[in-house]
């Protein structure tokens, strides 16, 4: 059975995690990186897979309540398990059919042992394990690591970085077969928090990372904070945010955006914000307000009207000159005398690896094309699947 | 009397008013219709943005459910500006002196802007 990490954008990096593998969550203390973990192993319990999780310093009850609250309902799973180490551990009797003494090595061993055998998931803390077992439980935890690679089953690690000494760290990065990388980012404002693949051994993949938010219920979602839509006066830029946003709002007065649009979009994984800016020039100063801290521009064009590409790349210009992805949307391929992408290329003078897409807003053709080439750029581009139809790029 | 010449009295008007140091009408998408500001400002870029602040302070305002905002008041050590809408396709702003009384800026604001309503419609 295919066990997924349930990850947005990770799941189309890595694909699955196989057979055999241990796959570790390197979670910095400041994050709340658990919540990884929870999602891999209740992804996989909808997906009828046999998961267990192994508890340490939390009671049975409190980690069902912490799923609860990201709307994850396990105890309504027939094929979800929870290996109690924490009854014992406080010195009260388990009901869990998977229990024992973490002071135990020996009996720790034979139920781990055990349940690898019968489930399709484990998710073991690793870092309360070695906190409460001490540092010598690492040879317990290698051997597990070595059992299961011939078994039908995975190992999900979640492994909080607190400063261990350094043969601890080297440990559990010999022992995983892939770690993923859950951090917080600090760059003058708070982005977020990231995560991102450090090392897989079974696909070859270039390293990314992804800004995320949590989400209750919901757990983990992709998230791109801010993506500004510019382009010149009666490019479509208001209708564009409305073609592919949730929900929207514009301050727009006599048919022309006067201060801002915002639209909000949850697409693969990914939880957007669209900030549409006015096109006029008397409206240049807000540009560079709704402009700071974007992510990425989409720059619409009226494809119709090659006269105003110069204003066009002069926007461009006071927005993305830090250097921020761009993706250009052709728009207006509806009416009669539209150029094609090739064309728009060659008279805005742009590089061939920026990426042009035809687009219709009015009739809502292409925007999602755009989104996706952004996302790409944003993202290395690691999460297109065989089924996308590629860009023009 | 022009239409032009009546908006620029309804200006001059307000400015008598005292503590005003310049006023516009402007349409609600940030084009100057009619303006009593000295040179040394850039009237497009004021009357901008202008349409600006009161939009984005309407869309706000309407957004939360509590209807449409009478006016925006921006204050600073050097003065306050004050726009106010005049009926769907304009809006009136003016720039005081930072010690004006408000209360009967407000007061005079508000006749003007129904007089420019009745002009622009």
């Amino acid at each position: 059975m295919k066990v997924i990490s349930g990850i947005p954008v990770l799941d189309e990096m890595i694909e699955e995690i196989p057979e055999g593998k241990v796959l570790t969550y390197w979670i910095d203390p400041e994050v709340e990186g658990n919540v990884f973990a929870m999602q891999t192993l209740f992804t996989n319990l909808e997906r009828d897979c046999r998961c267990a999780y192994v508890t340490l310093t939390y009671s049975p009850e409190v980690v069902v309540s912490e799923f609860n609250e990201f709307g994850w309902d396990v105890e309504n799973y027939k094929n979800f398990n929870i290996v109690d180490l924490h009854s014992a551990y406080v010195g009260l009797p388990s009901n869990c059919k998977y229990s024992a003494d973490p002071t135990n090595v020996d009996e720790v061993n034979d139920v781990l042992m055990k349940v690898i055998e019968n489930c399709d998931l484990v998710v073991v803390p690793v870092s309360s394990i070695i906190d409460v077992c001490g540092e010598s439980s690492i040879e317990c935890i290698g051997e597990w690591c070595d059992f299961i690679r011939d078994k039908s089953s995975r190992l999900v690690f979640t492994f909080v970085s607190w400063p261990y000494p350094e043969k601890i760290e080297n440990f559990i990065k010999v022992n995983s077969n892939a770690i993923v990388r859950v951090g917080g980012v600090h760059h003058r404002v708070i982005l977020g928090y990231y995560y991102g693949v450090v090392k897989v051994d079974w696909k070859n993949i270039k390293s990314k990372a992804i800004l995320f938010k949590l989400v209750r219920p919901g757990g983990v979602r992709a998230y791109i904070p801010k993506i500004l839509v510019t382009g010149p006066y009666n490019a479509g830029k208001s209708t564009f945010v409305h073609a592919v946003s949730m929900r929207s709002i514009s301050v727009d007065r006599l048919g022309t955006t006067v201060a801002l649009d915002h639209g909000h979009l949850e697409y693969r994984g990914f939880s957007i914000d669209l900030f549409g800016t006015p096109g006029q020039e008397r409206f240049d100063p807000i540009l560079k307000i709704i402009g700071k801290e974007a992510l990425g521009v989409i720059l619409v064009v009226d494809s119709t009207k090659p006269e105003t590409f110069p204003r066009a790349k002069q926007m461009l210009e006071s927005v993305a000159h830090f250097g921020l992805p761009y993706v250009v949307a052709a728009n207006k391929q509806d009416l009669p005398g539209a150029l094609p992408p090739e064309e728009v290329r060659k008279k805005m003078y742009l590089p061939e690896d920026v990426p042009i897409i035809p687009v219709s807003a009015v009739n809502g053709e292409g925007v999602y094309e755009v989104i996706d080439s952004l996302l790409g750029l944003l993202t290395g581009r690691l999460w297109v699947s065989e089924d996308e139809p590629e860009s023009t790029a | 009397m022009s239409l032009r010449a009546q908006l620029e009295d309804i200006l001059k008007e307000l400015k008598s008013t005292g503590d005003i140091e310049a006023s516009a009408i402007v349409s609600r998408d940030g084009l100057l219709i009619a303006a009593d500001i000295s040179s040394s400002v850039n009237a497009d870029a004021f009357a901008a943005m202008s349409a600006t602040m009161l939009g984005a302070a309407e869309t706000a305002m309407s957004e939360l459910g509590k209807g449409m905002p009478d006016r925006v008041v921006a204050e600073s050590s050097s003065g306050k500006i004050v726009a106010t809408g005049a009926g769907e396709r304009a809006l009136l702003v003016v720039m005081t002196t930072p010690k004006a009384n408000l209360g009967l800026i407000l007061l005079q604001l508000g006749k003007a802007s129904k007089k420019v309503e009745m002009l622009l419609g």
